[in-house]
């Protein structure tokens, strides 16, 4: 009954008490060095440490603020350039080079330059987060309109529906599905957006704590904060995954 | 409906050439030919998704009046049956909430009667075909062009939606003009067969009259006195067409 399917998470859950039990083991026993391994209790001290006193939330406001702004920007303006790339070939022409560009390089690397641009503030993590959401999204909606299927065009077409009837029956409803479809991979980039840009310059975030966390060696409150970040991503991944279904239920 | 010397072409050489067929009003034509002779191509150049090179396609119906049954059923996706037929309608500005009703009532006609909220994806092949259909008739058209229609159904399914399709256009007095592979079905639902020769520089090769009666059972019409000799002569026809081509390949 145990080796059930539907008991894989038991099976899972008990797998990592066990494996956190013999780290804790062995990091009391003096074989892991705590100052690059801490052991699962110290990790779990220095969470609850951060909610008790308080100073999380500043940063997981900001960090929040910057990748959840950067995201509905680079949702936005990815689907409008998108659509107008995929409707008039002279902005294709002109965007097309500059998004495969972009999407090449390891756009992080832009960085230290929004960090000139636009100072330690909150913007130039917004810039990094939207660049790397933009281009996604812009790839996905550019792509996914040129491949749009034939036949429903021709169908709305042959019942009467003109150009703006397409756009709204055929073309942005498979843009909404692309969209969706790579939601997950876009919260994604934008919270590493976000991070990274609190990493290379910020006062506040989580970034700049784990940056702060790095120079004083200060390996439980990186284990924290990774933690941290590993369940705030996925509880956005699980809205995110609830929102396509509900809006992809045609499918 | 009257086609006069159409010649359509994708490239150097005419897929069709110098065609020429009429469909009276509330006549069922059909139009069949080998692969690759051009008859989508003809029905494209009809509703207007092919210029043609040459030639005219003369007709005193308005654009609405036109409707195309696709061989897949092109519904969108994303828009409950009901969405799919009122869609066409609300193009031509019936109000959406009266577009509504009118869908739903064509769907329960064609027996689909609480199936307005489902999405295409939770509907049979049967069922998308009739709402596709539904979707068609709804625009009340005078001229219905069918590209195989009843092609990716199974046989029971496609005796029904074809017995419900005949039985439809002949009580509306709708034209139909039909493009299909099947020599039985031709006959069996038409007034009128044209066969087109093989494909490229693709003409009418003859054209068949069938004195079966209506109102008619497409498979009851399968039996009657006048269907075998037709039958035979089509294919003996087609298959002359295509092994002549063959020889001159």
């Amino acid at each position: 009954m145990f080796l059930h399917p539907r008991y894989a998470w038991i099976r899972q859950l008990a797998a990592f008490a066990v494996l956190l039990a013999v780290w804790e083991a062995a990091g009391r026993a003096g074989l892991l060095n705590p100052l690059y391994v801490p052991n699962p209790s110290r990790i779990g001290a220095a969470l609850v440490e951060l909610f008790s006193d308080g100073r999380i939330w500043p940063h997981l406001d900001a960090t929040f603020t910057a990748a959840l702004g950067g995201l509905a920007l680079g949702i936005v303006v990815g689907i409008l350039l998108g659509v107008a790339a995929a409707l008039v070939p002279l902005i294709a022409e002109l965007l097309e080079p500059l998004m495969t560009v972009l999407n090449a390089i390891p756009r992080v690397v832009l960085a230290p330059l929004f960090v000139i641009w636009l100072g330690i503030g909150l913007a130039s993590k917004v810039a990094l987060s939207f660049i790397l959401v933009a281009v996604l999204i812009f790839s996905t909606v550019f792509t996914g309109i040129r491949q749009v299927d034939r036949k429903l065009v021709e169908r709305v077409v042959t019942l009467g529906g003109d150009r703006w009837a397409l756009v709204r029956h055929v073309y942005l409803p498979s843009v909404a599905a692309w969209v969706l479809g790579n939601l997950k991979i876009a919260v994604g980039f934008a919270f590493t957006g976000a991070c990274v840009g609190e990493f290379v310059a910020a006062t506040r975030g989580l970034g700049y704590l784990l940056s702060f966390a790095q120079s004083t060696y200060n390996a439980a409150l990186m284990f924290a904060l990774i933690l941290l970040i590993l369940v705030v991503v996925l509880l956005i991944f699980g809205v995110a995954g609830r929102l396509e279904k509900y809006l992809l239920r045609w499918n | 409906m009257r086609v006069r010397d159409l010649t359509i072409s994708y490239g150097d050489e005419p897929v069709l050439e110098g065609v020429n067929l009429t469909v009276e009003e509330g006549r069922f034509v059909s139009l069949v030919g080998p692969s690759g002779s051009g008859k989508s191509s003809l029905l494209r150049a009809v509703i207007g998704l092919q210029q043609p090179l040459s030639g005219t396609v003369e007709t005193n119906l308005a654009r609405s009046e036109l409707g195309l049954l696709f061989q897949d059923d092109a519904l969108l996706p994303w828009k409950t049956a009901r969405d799919n037929v009122a869609l066409g309608l609300t193009f031509n500005g019936t109000e959406r909430k009266k577009a509504l009703a009118e869908a739903e009532a064509w769907l329960e006609r064609l027996g689909l009667a609480g199936f307005g909220d489902r999405f295409p994806r939770h509907l049979s092949g049967g069922q998308r075909k009739r709402v596709a259909l539904a979707q068609v008739l709804a625009m009340k058209p005078r001229l219905i062009l069918m590209d195989e229609p009843f092609a990716s159904l199974d046989a029971i399914v496609r005796a029904r939606v074809v017995k419900d399709v005949v039985a439809l256009v002949e009580r509306e007095r709708i034209s139909v003009l039909l493009v299909t592979h099947d020599l039985e079905e031709a006959l069996s639902l038409s007034d009128e067969v044209y066969l087109l020769s093989q494909g490229p520089r693709a003409h009418v090769i003859e054209q068949y009259n069938v004195p079966i009666p209506r109102p008619r059972d497409p498979v009851q019409s399968r039996m009657h006195p006048a269907f075998a000799p037709l039958y035979e002569r089509l294919w003996a026809d087609l298959s002359r067409e295509v092994d002549h081509r063959a020889e001159a390949a």
